[in-house]
C-alpha cells in the first residue's frame, strides 16, 4: 500500500495528503504532496520540489515543516527504499567521483 | 502560508465556459448538490429530457446515473443524427446501444458507479484545468488482462495489468478491487496505488512528450539549471573535459551527485562563464 505521511486534523480536512505510491520507480526518489487535482513533488535525495507548477509557494509551509522533520524526512527516504530498491535515495557513491 | 481548519479549499478549476451546459440524469435528492460545481441541469423525469435535448449543443456535457433515463434519451432522438455533446453513463450499459450512443455524442464513457469517482471529486475532475491528465472512472477486463481507464476529457487510454508491476515492499495489485481516487490523480488496485501521472508518462506518447519538455524547461534541481545553462551556452557535455568528465556532468543534471566537490563545481562554472553560486539561478 502507499506510504501516507500523517498530518494534523486541520490539514487533513483541508484535504493534504502526503504520499509515496507505487509505479514511480521510473521517477526519482520523491514525495507527493496531494490536494484535490494538485499534486506537487519533492525530490527526497535534494529536498527541493521537482516542478515549478504547480506552485509551490501553495503548499503550507507546515507542511514542508513536518515533512523535513529528520524523523519523517528519514521515515520518508526508508519507505522510499523499500518500496524502490533498485533506485534507492542515497546510491553507494553519491558524490561526483572527480 | 498555513492552514486551518476554517480555510476555504480553492480548487484550481476553470469557470464553466458560456454556453457549455451539463445536463445530470438522476433521481436522487442530495447527489445533484454534489455537482455543484458544473451547475447541472438536473432531469429525474422522462419528459424533462425533451427541452434537454432541444437545448443540448456538441459541448453539452451528460451525465447519467439512471439507466431508464438515457434509454428514454435516446429514444428521444429523432431525425438525422446529430452531436449532442459528451456523456458519462454511471450505469449498466446494454451493449446493443453501443452505436447509437456512437452517433450521438462525440464522447462517452460508461462504467458502474463504484468505477467511477464519488459525485464531487469527479465534478472537480471534470472541471479541472488538468482534466485530460486526471482518471475520473474505469473498467477491468479480466479475459484480456487489460483496464481501460477513462480521462477527464472522457478519452479512454487501456493498459495491460502487467504495466502495474510489484513493488519492493511486496505490494501487488488486486485487479478485483479497482477504483479511483484523489480525484483523479491515484487508480488504485486494493492496496496498490498508482499514481495516474506515471501511468499516462508511460502509455501516452503525447503527454510523456509534454511533460518530458515541461520538466526540463521548469524542474528547479542544481542539475537541472546546469542543464538549462549549458543549454543556453550551446556545449555538450564533452566540452567540460579534460577537467569534468561528460559523464560526471550527466550525474549531476540527473540528480545522482549530492555533494559537488568544489574543485569540480570551480570548472564547471568557469567552463560557462559564470560564478559557481550563479548556476542555480537560471
Amino acid at each position: 500500500m502507499p506510504f501516507d505521511l500523517p498530518l494534523s486534523a486541520a490539514l487533513r480536512k483541508a484535504r493534504w495528503k502526503v504520499k509515496i505510491r507505487e509505479k514511480e520507480n521510473r521517477e526519482p526518489p520523491h514525495v507527493t504532496i496531494i490536494r484535490g487535482t494538485q499534486a506537487w513533488r519533492i525530490n527526497l535525495r535534494t529536498g527541493e520540489f521537482m516542478d515549478r507548477h504547480p506552485d509551490p509557494a501553495d503548499v503550507p509551509g507546515e507542511i514542508i515543516v513536518h515533512i523535513k522533520t529528520e524523523e519523517n524526512w528519514t521515515l520518508l527516504c526508508q519507505q522510499w527504499d523499500e518500496k524502490y530498491p533498485t533506485n534507492p535515495v542515497h546510491e553507494p557513491d553519491d558524490n561526483d567521483g572527480e | 502560508m498555513t492552514t486551518t481548519e476554517n480555510e476555504p479549499v480553492i480548487l484550481k478549476t476553470k469557470p464553466v465556459p458560456a454556453g457549455r451546459q451539463m445536463f445530470l440524469l438522476d433521481k436522487t435528492k442530495r447527489r445533484p448538490e454534489r455537482f455543484s460545481l458544473l451547475h447541472p441541469q438536473v432531469v429525474s423525469t422522462a419528459g424533462g429530457l425533451r427541452d434537454s435535448l432541444a437545448r443540448a449543443t456538441k459541448d453539452t456535457l451528460w451525465v447519467s446515473y439512471e439507466k431508464d433515463l438515457t434509454e428514454a434519451l435516446l429514444k428521444s432522438v429523432l431525425g438525422p443524427p446529430r452531436s449532442l455533446g459528451k456523456a458519462l453513463l454511471i450505469h449498466a450499459l446494454n451493449p446493443l446501444s453501443i452505436p447509437v450512443l456512437t452517433s450521438c455524442f462525440k464522447r462517452f464513457a460508461s462504467a458502474s458507479n463504484k468505477e467511477f469517482l464519488p459525485p464531487d471529486e469527479l465534478a472537480e475532475a471534470l472541471q479541472a484545468v488538468n482534466s485530460s491528465n486526471l482518471f475520473i472512472g474505469g473498467s477491468v477486463d479480466p479475459t484480456n488482462r487489460t483496464i481501460t481507464l477513462w480521462r477527464g476529457n472522457l478519452e479512454p487510454l487501456t493498459v495491460p495489468f502487467s504495466a502495474f508491476e510489484k513493488s519492493g515492499d511486496g505490494i501487488e495489485p488486486n485487479f478485483d478491487r479497482f477504483s479511483v481516487t484523489d480525484s483523479g490523480q491515484t487508480v488504485r488496485f486494493g492496496d496498490y496505488e498508482a499514481a495516474a501521472d506515471a501511468i499516462l508518462y508511460e502509455f501516452d506518447p503525447e503527454y510523456r512528450r509534454h511533460v518530458s519538455k515541461e520538466r526540463r524547461q521548469s524542474e528547479r534541481t542544481f542539475g537541472a539549471s546546469l542543464r538549462r545553462l549549458r543549454k543556453q551556452r550551446g556545449l555538450r557535455r564533452e566540452d567540460f573535459e579534460p577537467k569534468v568528465a561528460a559523464k560526471t556532468i550527466a550525474r549531476i543534471e540527473q540528480g545522482l551527485v549530492h555533494r559537488i566537490q568544489k574543485d569540480t563545481l570551480n570548472s564547471i562554472a568557469d567552463r560557462l562563464q559564470v560564478r559557481p553560486e550563479e548556476i542555480e539561478t537560471y
